[in-house]
């Protein structure tokens, strides 16, 4: 091997992995850089572990704020974050004024023999154990959308009752460390992959989830403080609610929120938390139809492409609608869940040419023949 | 004492984001292919620096730690997400962040696809060495490794990568 063949080679590697990193480009994150610096320079933070965890072990208060610090280690930078400011407004005024009285979704346990009664504002001592950690899990984030958005104008105008719904969509994400906190930070700080769904949870600072034998408490160093009416407010705390019993793999154990180790806050001004929440109705909360597979943005090789989903449609029919974004080509069709009249997978083929599409699922309502409920991903075919 | 001692951390922080972010994150990108990610991982990073100013007190100290924990969690991410991709119960999307950028060239798509793959120290290797520039012991201190090890990983990617070159060229 001589060397003008490696000079060609360094040449060609400089080249190309300096070519590949210039189409990064980021945006500005140093105002939320520092907002997090500086959420993070609390006393309780900024004490060594190993006197925090002597604190820890008499199970104060501030023990919940302690763990942080400890899972801080395994998690990988995973305490102190926050995100405030852009997003916080963006969230909050993209929310629709719900005036569909809905059944309550908010179930507060009232079974349960919570601690609460006994500590007026402290969280139970014995929150519990922070979950296991591990190498890595699949979680399911639950984000909000509008029953009937992200349609394209198909079929006849959902009604406006319709529109006004709001409704739990499902993503999932790759995790590792702890999945239910991890899940939450997801929910807190990112942009859902689907620009139809959106999170009322921006502001909000994670610190801990802590299992106990029949509730989890889920502790935040900062609440959301946007305000929001109640129907919203209620889809909003069961979006905290699905997204944590889905990533601890229980869908029954209530979740008491706290702050900084208190119970009580108001939650978006509206939602009573000095009693554990439960898990409301699927039907009530969760998205009549949802689109799981494809993601928005997946980008898909030639062959027909699959799309997998769950509905709880009138008489088990999902109907669906690709439009090529460009040629406006349509493919139409529509296919069955496994069971009317519940949640039910769904499943059906298409056979699509390359190009940028959109992929609606939708529900008609058999009352007036409008579109009730939809989801939409757009995809790339190679 | 220089002056750049007697910044605070505030001061450190935008200086240094200033002058590093772009380029970390990009790193970072390069790594692992997401660039969602890396930008999360360079921020906590940049957390991370800020709290511990008062001790690194220099902004090339501030560098060297801030490029050791992108690298540090970039590849321990990476490990894990091969972990998962191997139980995945169905597909995951590609990164849509690194579909929407600019088309690249056909010569750096056979670079970039043939970097994948390497086993991930080989590639990080190669991409500190030709995007950070950095020198062998500056990649071992980073990586935590010996010199000699870099070396072996770099003339081993090397070898690999002048293969799958040539043959698809």
């Amino acid at each position: 091997m001589n060397d003008n063949p490696n000079d060609a080679f360094d040449e060609l590697m400089r080249r190309s992995l300096a070519e590949e990193a210039d189409r990064v480009e980021p945006t500005d994150a140093l105002p939320e850089i520092r907002a997090r610096a500086h959420a993070q320079r609390r006393p309780a933070a900024r004490r060594p572990w190993v006197l925090t965890a002597g604190v820890a072990a008499l199970g104060t208060a501030a023990a919940i704020g302690a763990f942080t610090v400890f899972t801080g280690q395994q998690d990988s930078a995973n305490d102190g974050d926050t995100v405030a400011g852009a997003g916080t407004t963006t969230s909050a005024t993209g929310v629709p004024s719900s005036k569909l009285p809905r059944t309550p979704v908010v179930t507060p346990g009232p079974t349960l023999a919570t601690p609460t009664t006994q500590v007026a504002t402290k969280a139970p001592t014995d929150a519990g154990v922070p979950e296991q950690s591990v190498k890595s899990a699949v979680v399911p984030i639950y984000w909000l959308g509008d029953r009937a958005g992200g349609t394209s104008g198909i079929g006849p105008k959902p009604s406006a009752q319709a529109r006004s719904t709001t409704r739990l969509y499902r993503t999932w994400s790759k995790v590792s460390g702890r999945p239910a906190v991890q899940a939450l930070r997801i929910m807190t700080t990112k942009s859902p992959s689907d620009p139809d769904y959106y999170t009322v949870w921006r502001g909000a600072e994670v610190g801990s989830v802590l299992q106990s034998k029949d509730m989890v408490t889920v502790d935040f160093k900062q609440l959301p403080s946007t305000r929001l009416d109640a129907d919203l407010a209620d889809v909003a705390a069961q979006q905290l609610v699905y997204t944590v019993q889905g990533a601890l793999g229980s869908g029954s154990m209530p979740i008491l929120i706290t702050q900084q180790g208190r119970i009580g806050a108001k939650l978006f001004g509206q939602i009573d938390t000095s009693a554990p929440l439960g898990r409301a109705q699927a039907a009530d909360v969760q998205a009549l139809v949802s689109i799981d597979s494809p993601e928005n943005g997946q980008v898909l090789g030639d062959g027909p492409v699959t799309v997998q989903g769950s509905a709880n449609a009138f008489e088990a029919t999902v109907n669906y609608q690709a439009t090529n974004l460009k040629t406006r080509a349509v493919v139409k069709g529509f296919t069955n869940t496994k069971q009317g009249q519940k949640f039910a997978p769904y499943l059906f083929e298409l056979k699509l040419d390359p190009g940028s599409w959109q992929i609606e699922a939708y529900l008609i309502s058999d009352a007036d023949g409008t579109i009730s409920d939809a989801d939409s991903k757009i995809i790339e075919v190679k | 004492m220089t002056p750049e001692s007697s910044w605070d951390a505030d001061e450190a922080l935008t200086a240094v984001y200033t002058a590093h972010y772009t380029s970390l994150v990009r790193l970072g990108a390069l790594l692992l292919r997401d660039v969602g990610a890396a930008e999360e991982i360079v921020q906590d990073a940049f957390v991370a620096m800020h709290g511990r100013w008062h001790r690194l007190r220099d902004p090339h100290k501030a560098l060297a730690y801030l490029r050791t924990a992108v690298v540090n969690r970039c590849r321990s991410r990476q490990r894990h997400l091969v972990v998962v991709d191997k139980h995945l119960p169905r597909t995951l999307p590609d990164e849509p962040s690194a579909e929407h950028a600019a088309l690249r060239t056909a010569e750096t798509d056979r670079v970039i696809d043939a970097m994948r793959t390497l086993p991930e120290k080989q590639r990080t290797v190669m991409v500190l060495r030709y995007y950070g520039d950095l020198s062998e012991a500056e990649i071992a201190d980073t990586m935590g490794i010996s010199k000699g090890s870099v070396k072996s990983h770099a003339a081993r990617a090397t070898k690999s990568l002048r293969q799958l070159l040539e043959r698809n060229a």
